[in-house]
């Protein structure tokens, strides 16, 4: 598929969602907005960390920082401007610290960015006590779910198209440069370390504004929920399980894993973290080419 | 000048124990490249295992130590035999292995931590031990910290003289340096990557059960050990068990200090301050050369 055919599939597939909330029951709905968030999150994900083999457990940092936008500005801002300056705030953050660590590797910067978001956590639980005298902030006047819907809808849209448009790009190439040898990459002339903290501030962009979109779903919004370091994990398993290097594969493993989790939730609401963390375990171990080398396998299979 | 000893002492008395967790996730790292992000709930196992053979029989917790390790070392050949064995086998590049073993090891948080939280509930436990004041130098100390603390510089320190002075130690540094030429004078992988794995989860459950002494015990204590025994790490250098011990020491200061002198809410963000100016300063560690 190229890239026309994957930008008009990805406008097609968002027009058929964008009749959701006039079809589907309210528990569908909810389903399918935790379906897209995934989905949004794995892919701007995948976008940095797919194509150079970083390992960054920074999105419940970008993701935390996009719903305190909300969180205070909800009210004066717009909701969809809460949403813009969320995804902005995280980008910014994003480059700043981007510059600063993104010249490690490994396990190492893997560490790091999980410490990004406990560090951010901590910081804000620290100003919210101190001058603020409040531990969480109540969202008065939530906007409905249908507008809910379509905003994370278009926020993941948009994070689709953008990574069929970088994957085409020099910016694409670059990475997938930097992922197979960042030494050659430099001696053939690309500024490898632009390169990164360019992407790494665009995959924030957009956890950052699916931060600030679900912020309003819940009505109390306090550190320890939204930093949660859980978003950041299953982000990132999602994305593993689809397949980082592809870009079904995100989105394919996000619906998968929003209805497993669902359904364990329910079936067995006190083993469901067990399971799934068995689960995740042996996916690893036996499909670590993710759920898009099974798709490309069963087609050799056929041909 | 007791009050000065008395912050220092805690400082190192954390520290202490940050070693031990950190020595035995260290190994682990830089012998086979396994990020073990559930090394903390190891530590949790070992402190609720205590916490049971004290409570229910009546087991002196030093007494109950060795038990401790031996358990956790053989839940360690297991946990290698079922999920890591495989990673080493197939992956293709030591940053694969890095990857893949982390996301096992965060399947293994999930998976020890939800168990614990069902087993025991999600109340804070605790018991008290040996929680009678020793003066020294004017200091005051509760004995059962003075305890800890030996335990934990003991343990760490015959940990750095198996590594320098006896045949096992030595494969271990051997691979270390190079896994290949150490395969080539007949250093055998399959024993010795179990062996030190199990060898790490040991550490963190005597790590667990020494805390359980002297903190109240909960199933989600062990992940901000992780991180703090990652930091530790990264301050000491991949590999380096001396620079682990050095490294909890300085982290452990550094809180105590730090928390002093600004407000203890501020504790991880000190940690991470540490951590990033390391990173940037001297990103292979403060004692590389």
């Amino acid at each position: 598929m190229n890239t026309r055919e994957a930008l008009a599939a990805t406008l097609a597939a968002g027009a058929l969602l964008a009749a959701m909330p006039w079809l589907a029951s309210d528990f569908a709905l909810a389903l399918a907005l935790s379906c897209l968030m995934y989905a949004g999150l794995a892919v701007s994900w995948a976008m940095f960390c797919g194509p150079t083999h970083y390992l960054s457990l920074a999105t419940s940092a970008f993701f935390g920082i996009g719903a305190y936008v909300t969180a205070w500005g909800f009210g004066t801002l717009p909701y969809l401007g809460a949403v813009l300056v969320g995804g902005i705030a995280a980008a910014a953050f994003a480059a700043l610290v981007g510059a600063a660590v993104l010249h490690l590797r490994g396990a190492y910067f893997a560490v790091i960015t999980f410490g990004l978001g406990e560090l951010v956590r901590h910081a804000i639980t620290h100003f919210e006590k101190t001058y603020a005298h409040t531990v969480g902030r109540v969202i008065s006047d939530p906007p409905e779910a249908a507008t809910i819907y379509l905003t994370v809808l278009a926020v993941t849209l948009a994070a689709v198209a953008t990574a069929i448009a970088v994957r085409a790009s020099r910016l694409g190439f670059a990475l997938v440069g930097i992922g197979a040898d960042e030494v050659r990459a430099q001696t053939l002339g690309v500024d490898t370390r632009a390169m990164k903290v360019a992407a790494f501030t665009l995959s924030a962009f957009f956890a950052g504004a699916l931060g600030a979109a679900m912020a309003v779903r819940w009505t109390y919004i306090e550190p320890l929920s939204v930093f949660n370091p859980f978003i950041g994990f299953q982000t990132v398993l999602i994305a593993m399980v689809g397949g980082a290097q592809t870009l079904v594969g995100p989105i394919l493993s996000s619906v998968v894993f929003s209805l497993l989790t669902e359904f364990l939730r329910l079936r067995f609401p006190y083993a469901f973290l067990i399971l799934l963390g068995t689960l995740l375990i042996i996916l690893v171990l036996y499909l670590p080419g993710g759920i898009a080398s099974l798709v490309s396998r069963l087609r050799r299979a056929h041909a | 000048m007791g009050f000065w000893l008395e912050l220092a002492a805690s400082g190192l008395i954390t520290g202490g124990i940050y070693a031990v967790v950190a020595i035995g996730l260290n190994l682990q790292y830089g012998l086979m490249r396994i990020m073990n992000i559930s090394h903390g709930e190891f530590l949790m196992l070992g402190a609720y295992l205590t916490w049971l053979a004290y409570t229910v029989l009546g087991i002196n917790p030093l007494a109950s130590l060795l038990p401790v390790a031996v358990a956790l070392f053989l839940l360690g050949l297991i946990v290698y035999a079922l999920c890591f064995r495989r990673i080493a086998r197939t992956a293709p590049s030591v940053e694969v292995i890095e990857a893949r073993s982390l996301l096992v090891g965060f399947g293994l948080m999930f998976l020890v931590q939800n168990a614990a939280y069902l087993a025991w509930g999600a109340d804070l436990r605790g018991y008290s031990f040996l929680a009678e004041p020793v003066e020294i130098a004017g200091a005051r100390f509760m004995s059962n910290r003075l305890v800890v603390f030996a335990f934990a510089v003991g343990l760490s320190l015959v940990m750095l003289a198996v590594l320098r002075w006896t045949l096992i130690g030595k494969a271990v540094r051997a691979m270390m340096q190079s896994p290949a030429g150490a395969q080539l004078v007949g250093i055998d992988t399959t024993v010795l990557h179990p062996v030190v794995f199990g060898a790490g989860l040991a550490l963190a459950g005597v790590a667990g059960g020494l805390l359980s002494m002297v903190y109240e015990i909960s199933p989600s204590m062990g992940e901000p050990y992780t991180v703090t025994a990652l930091i530790v790490i990264t301050l000491g250098g991949l590999g380096s068990a001396l620079g682990s011990l050095l490294g909890g020491f300085i982290l452990g200061l550094v809180e105590a200090f730090g928390m002093h002198f600004t407000s203890p809410s501020l504790k991880m963000l000190l940690s991470y301050a540490v951590l990033i100016g390391v990173l940037l300063a001297r990103p292979r560690g403060l004692f590389s050369r």
